[in-house]
């Protein structure tokens, strides 16, 4: 782990960071309010329709019961998308960004090893994420206390769903941390692993509304998170030792690839 | 110990592509064997594509060798690379530094990655008269003289035993390149190293002690400028008055020709037997046209091309 660069990575993200975490932190204030505004009387109506009835369950969460609700900001398009700003952008532009501006070369040149650098930008980004994951998390807290429903909520479980969205998120950089140490250019290190995260997201949605697809859900990285059967009754260990071992595969790759290669000057 | 030392060092690339249509491997560096001596400033010569980049790669660990080795500071480049550049200063060609931070940040960031006190900043940045208020301002707004000025501040500000610098004086104006080259002189009665890259051929004699030239990844002269300078084929043009005097055979002199009372040749080396062989001509001028380094390089390329 390098200190200065620690502490450097921290700096030159700190407005991002503070961005993606207002838009999460407001993200997770949306479900509860709207479950309790609207959530039973929308559901009755939406339950009465048959085709209403199977699009409400989208993302495998039943969004009108409260865990459902919570659940679904977890794993909701805007959070994928301010996630993924942290997840997926943040090690496309630290390795593959930076030496395709020809500044990965100055911090190179300095007495630090490439895993070195490797690791320290995954631990910082292991933080990042784990921050703003939190922060989704005790905003839907916060705002279930506020509108009156903090009782149905199960806190234990609520740190549990933390975790296995923390080990989602990870396994997502970890993924392209992998891609970007073999790439000199940021954008295919950007694009190849959000086009996967976006094709498996696509493939568990629309398999969770489309009974006749649902098998095809299971095999997305999304079906291990069951955000709602997580609050309900906590995670199951092989989803979270799935996603652990994600994050060390993909990991391993990089950190084995990273000091092998060789980078020629930036063109 | 010599501060580079490098025996048949090569690097190839493979070639791109499926199987089929694949391009052919290229061949960055040949078999390059060079000794750098402690405390001299050591020119690396050669035009673009030669090798020069990839073999400061090398050296830095950024490559990885196809075969051959290299030692930097009696450190292995393939094992120590890290402990290489703990002990060297690198000053990339057209450096890139990060745009959102200050000059004094870029500086300040850069000294913590290397772990060391900056024990020169202070002078260097008086030296490439660098403002506080210019120190102050984000990278981004800087021109490109004041980028290298803060490249060549990062590449010597912790006091290295051994700079490694492509092309050290791009962008920078004709005053502030005679403060380098003077930065260069004191680094040297420091006992420092210099090992640099350049296309400028002035530059290079005039402040270098040796020089390698490379062509197409291979080594083709490697020499103290003087000696070079000295091997190199000059021309002389002599006025007569009176008798043509006989110079075939006179040793390092070649291509004689007589045209009215103007005698031109070329002279390679010593001038000595020259001027003996001219003894009881008489003369009405004698014009011996000074070596360059230009000139001797381009007689390396030169006969690359006729080949």
């Amino acid at each position: 782990m390098n200190g200065p660069l620690f502490r450097h990575t921290f700096r030159s993200n700190a407005i991002k960071l503070l961005l993606v975490g207002a838009g999460l932190a407001l993200m997770g204030v949306i479900m509860p309010v709207m479950f309790a505004a609207f959530g039973k009387e929308v559901g009755a109506f939406v339950q009465s329709v048959p085709l209403l009835d199977q699009l409400s369950d989208f993302g495998e969460a039943d969004f009108f019961t409260l865990s459902g609700s919570v659940a679904a900001g977890f794993t909701h398009p805007f959070t994928l998308l301010l996630l993924g700003i942290i997840a997926v952008a943040f090690p496309a532009l630290a390795i593959a960004g930076e030496r395709d501006k020809g500044t990965l070369e100055v911090t190179l040149s300095r007495p630090i090893s490439r895993n070195g650098l490797l690791l320290t930008l995954f631990l910082a980004g292991l933080i990042f994420i784990g921050i703003l994951v939190a922060v989704l998390m005790v905003s839907s807290i916060i705002t279930t206390y506020a509108v009156g429903l903090g009782h149905e909520l199960q806190l234990a479980n609520t740190v549990q769903l933390w975790l296995v969205a923390w080990l989602l998120f990870a396994a997502f950089m970890s993924l392209t941390f992998a891609v970007s140490v073999g790439s000199d250019r940021a954008a295919p290190a950007f694009g190849i692993p959000a086009t996967i995260i976006l094709l498996s997201y696509l493939v568990w949605a629309i398999a969770s509304i489309w009974p006749d697809v649902r098998w095809l859900g299971e095999y997305t990285v999304f079906h291990l998170v069951k955000a709602q059967e997580t609050l309900d009754d906590g995670p199951a260990t092989a989803d979270v030792l799935i996603l652990l071992g994600l994050s060390v595969v993909f990991m391993g790759i990089a950190l084995y690839r990273f000091p092998r290669r060789d980078l020629p000057a930036p063109s | 110990m010599a501060a580079i030392l490098t025996e048949a060092l090569t690097k190839t690339y493979p070639g791109h592509g499926p199987a089929w249509r694949r391009s052919a491997e290229i061949r960055a560096l040949h078999d390059l064997s060079i000794e750098v001596h402690q405390g001299e400033i050591f020119g690396f010569l050669g035009p673009n594509g030669a090798g020069k980049s990839t073999t400061i790669r090398l050296l830095l660990g950024f490559l990885h060798a196809s075969s051959g080795s290299g030692r930097v500071l009696d450190l292995d480049i393939g094992r120590q690379s890290e402990d290489i550049r703990r002990r060297c200063g690198y000053l990339p060609g057209g450096i890139a530094l990060y745009d959102t931070m200050t000059g004094h940040e870029q500086l300040r960031y850069l000294s913590e990655l290397d772990g060391q006190e900056s024990l020169l900043r202070g002078e260097l940045i008086e030296r490439m008269e660098l403002s506080e208020r210019d120190l102050r301002r984000q990278v981004r707004d800087y021109s490109r003289g004041m980028r290298q000025k803060i490249g060549i501040i990062q590449a010597f500000q912790h006091d290295p035993e051994l700079a490694i610098l492509d092309e050290p004086t791009e962008g920078l104006d004709p005053l502030m390149q005679r403060s380098f080259y003077e930065l260069l002189d004191e680094r040297k009665r420091a006992g420092r190293t210099i090992f640099l890259s350049s296309h400028i051929l002035s530059e290079v004699e005039r402040i270098c002690d040796r020089v390698a030239i490379v062509r197409k990844g291979e080594l083709v002269a490697l020499s103290d400028i003087a000696e070079l300078l000295r091997r190199h084929r000059r021309r002389v043009e002599i006025r007569l008055d009176g008798r043509v005097p006989r110079l075939e055979g006179v040793p390092g002199v070649s291509a004689v020709s007589v045209t009215d009372d103007i005698l031109t040749c070329q002279l390679e080396g010593d001038p000595t037997p020259l001027v003996a062989a001219l003894q009881g001509y008489e003369l009405q001028d004698l014009l011996i046209e000074p070596a360059r380094l230009e000139e001797a390089f381009m007689e390396y390329y030169a006969e690359d091309t006729s080949r």
